[in-house]
């Protein structure tokens, strides 16, 4: 079945979707988004209820292969140190991310130069600088203005978060250190804003925020592009872009939830399907022209992934802390070893962040890839935790206990990468996405160096015990590099807009983009490079090239 | 919030996961036992339910656990044997538990945990601006990038 074409069919209704539909329909495009997934009810979030900590395990998990929800696809990640995560929804990852909202550092976008690793991008942190300010004010970001982790900007529009007792725990050990600490930027609402109410506490963002305080895509901007006239196919699972037999795009074929198959003609083609998603649907998009995936005469669709591995070292106290309430969100942030320092033994750093601990049952206890309970690497009693050590653990550390988070940078590989499974497929049949990556040298060498710094934190705070957690295999949050932008099209696969060097009226917006991953949680620039991306795109219409 | 009916074990399944709680989650510390607070018969259910996934796999330990006698030695000696054999099997099925006991209210209160709470937002800067008015004296934290940058390099090298 065809329907009637459209100026831009997007595919993804996440937060890129989003901005990309809310620009374009405002600039009096025709916009068509396709969803493979729905609208959630907020009602349907746990947090507020006892049951919350049980669901997160595996309704709520962001492991599309743990939940096993209709919408989402498995991943073959047999060959992968970790485990991407993603959510399928009108919303998409913001539904369950924590909105920490960080941005890159000027030196991110000039590894190559200053490093001599990797790659520069082809613009900078100024010319991003305008449109992350734009987004702090889209997505209500909450926050405090003078980090000296940046250069000068506009302050985020709301006031911060409160930081609890385990930010201010955590802020006289950096103190005392003499090492940099802030309190944490969240698109989560501190103040009444553009319809949010104000944020709760209750710590439970991961889940999905119940109050709606928590800045997500389908209360930041769908509802006001729907009601301006996008049309959001939601169960649309797309299989395919199509070309015409000049090279363009021209549309969009999916297979809805009652296995009917469509055709959306459209004369732009913007993919917002996340790292996996859109290198997938690239791959599946096999033409006579295009026999190597579209877009793909460089070879580097799929390639370079970047996941941002993921460790962290909990710090129990000798005090009540309160350490379950939120925001998770973040509370305090630091970039004391973010940028390199060749005398580590490696290149780049890490961006550490302060959560909260969760319920009795522990943050991420549904997680693949536990602490360290020994500490000292030995194998426990295989009985330890329980009998009389399940209330004296339980005593000793809940409540009185908090994380200091490490993100550690994750160089380009090509050999880390998305192709398809010859294997596994998909509810609709459609080949799953395989998962080809493994951890660096330079990675482990800088997680092992953040972790003897976290722990050096913690017991300057006045911790009385540490557990590592070395990499958390449940950590893919983060999904980048798949389709790297550059100014050579032999070498990557977009330019600095998203537009594909291949197909001229094809955008991808999304985290395929990035050049290199940076240390940051990426929504805040995936976002900027979005909507700086798409005013382009509005900008110079005139002499876009389209199909139809 | 009461427990689904949905998952029922039978009374002999019953017995064998309150021997194994008996041996897990005993009182002490303060805390109730889970077998005070009906664990297994009014929290296992509803905690099979949002962990439907491990329905088979509780079912399966609980079987294997039925074949050890019921003593608490021989529970403790065979839950040490089972968490070392099979710690998959074990991990799932203790946390299952632990899920549950955690549901119960008196738990909760004994342990002091209101649950995932509202709490109205306070403002807190004052107790930690002199600290930050430290960080930023150190300075800016960050280095200076140059707006020109290298031609692509095609490939990392680290």
């Amino acid at each position: 079945m065809s329907r009637d074409a459209v100026d831009v069919v997007i595919v993804g209704a996440g937060p890129t979707g989003a901005i990309a539909a809310s620009e374009l329909i405002a600039a009096g495009f025709s916009v068509t988004c396709l969803e493979q997934g729905d609208w959630i009810p907020r009602t349907e979030f746990t947090g507020a209820t006892p049951s919350w900590e049980l669901a997160a395990q595996r309704r709520w998990h962001p492991n599309p292969n743990v939940r096993g929800n209709p919408a989402d696809y498995p991943i073959d990640v047999s060959e992968s140190d970790v485990n991407p995560l993603m959510y399928a929804a009108v919303g998409g990852a913001t539904i369950l991310y924590g909105a920490h909202w960080v941005r890159a550092l000027p030196s991110d976008f000039r590894v190559r130069t200053l490093d001599g690793v990797a790659d520069d991008w082809p613009l900078t942190y100024p010319d991003l600088q305008p449109y992350y300010e734009e987004l702090d004010r889209q997505m209500g970001v909450a926050g405090l203005g003078d980090d000296p982790s940046y250069p000068p900007t506009a302050p985020p529009p709301l006031p911060p978060l409160p930081i609890g007792k385990i930010g201010l725990t955590a802020a006289r050990g950096m103190d005392r250190l003499g090492w940099h600490w802030w309190p944490a930027p969240n698109a989560i609402a501190s103040r009444p804003y553009r319809g949010r109410p104000v944020c709760v506490r209750r710590g439970t963002c991961q889940t999905g925020c119940p109050e709606g305080a928590k800045a997500s895509a389908d209360i930041t901007h769908w509802p006001s592009a729907v009601e301006a006239g996008v049309r959001l196919v939601t169960g649309a699972r797309v299989q395919e872009i199509t070309v015409d037999e000049r090279g363009l795009a021209n549309g969009a074929v999916y297979v809805d939830r009652q296995g009917v198959t469509h055709r959306q003609p459209a004369r732009l083609v913007i993919l917002a399907a996340n790292g996996i998603g859109t290198p997938r649907l690239l791959l599946m998009s096999q033409s006579r022209r295009f026999q190597e995936g579209l877009a793909n005469s460089s070879g580097l669709v799929g390639r370079r992934l970047m996941m941002h591995p993921y460790a962290a070292v909990n710090g129990v106290y000798d005090e009540d802390l309160e350490s379950w309430l939120g925001p998770a969100g973040q509370s305090i942030i630091s970039t004391e070893f973010y940028e390199t320092d060749l005398a580590r033994g490696f290149v780049r750093g890490a961006k550490w962040q302060v959560m909260p601990s969760g319920g009795p049952l522990g943050n991420r206890s549904g997680y693949h890839g536990k602490a360290d309970i020994s500490g000292d690497g030995t194998v426990p009693d295989p009985l330890a935790g329980w009998g009389a050590d399940f209330h004296r653990d339980a005593r000793r550390s809940f409540g009185r206990s908090f994380e200091w988070g490490i993100i550690a940078e994750d160089l380009p590989d090509p050999d880390n990468r998305v192709v398809l499974s010859d294997t596994m497929s998909d509810s609709d049949g459609l080949p799953s996405p395989k998962i080809l990556y493994r951890t660096s040298d330079n990675t482990r060498r800088l997680l092992e160096f953040h972790l003897d710094r976290a722990r050096e934190a913690h017991r300057a705070a006045g911790a009385i015990e540490t557990h590592d957690t070395p990499l958390m295999r449940d950590c893919g949050w983060h999904l980048l590099g798949t389709a790297r932008m550059g100014d050579d099209p032999s070498d990557s696969v977009v330019d600095q807009y998203g537009r594909s060097h291949d197909v001229p009226n094809l955008y991808i917006y999304d985290g395929s983009n990035f050049v290199t991953s940076t240390g940051m949680n990426p929504t805040a620039t995936i976002t900027a490079l979005t909507l700086r991306s798409v005013r382009h795109l509005i900008a110079t219409s005139r002499q876009q090239e389209v199909a139809l | 919030m009461t427990s689904s009916t949905s998952t029922t074990l039978s009374t002999a399944r019953i017995a064998v996961v309150d021997a194994v709680l008996d041996v897990l989650i005993p009182g002490g510390a303060g805390m109730p036992s889970a077998r005070a607070v009906a664990t297994t018969t009014r929290w296992l259910p509803t905690a099979l339910d949002l962990r439907s996934d491990l329905r088979d796999q509780f079912v399966a330990f609980v079987d294997l656990m039925g074949t050890y006698p019921p003593d608490h030695d021989a529970m403790v000696a065979a839950l040490r044997e089972v968490a070392t054999s099979q710690p998959s099997l074990f991990a799932a099925a203790t946390g299952l538990l632990a899920g549950a006991y955690y549901l119960d209210p008196v738990v909760r209160g004994a342990l002091g945990y209101p649950g995932q709470e509202e709490r109205a937002l306070l403002d807190e800067t004052g107790s930690y601006i002199d600290l930050l008015e430290r960080v930023v004296e150190r300075g800016p934290a960050y280095r200076d990038a140059p707006l020109d940058g290298e031609p692509s390099s095609g490939e990392g090298d680290f």
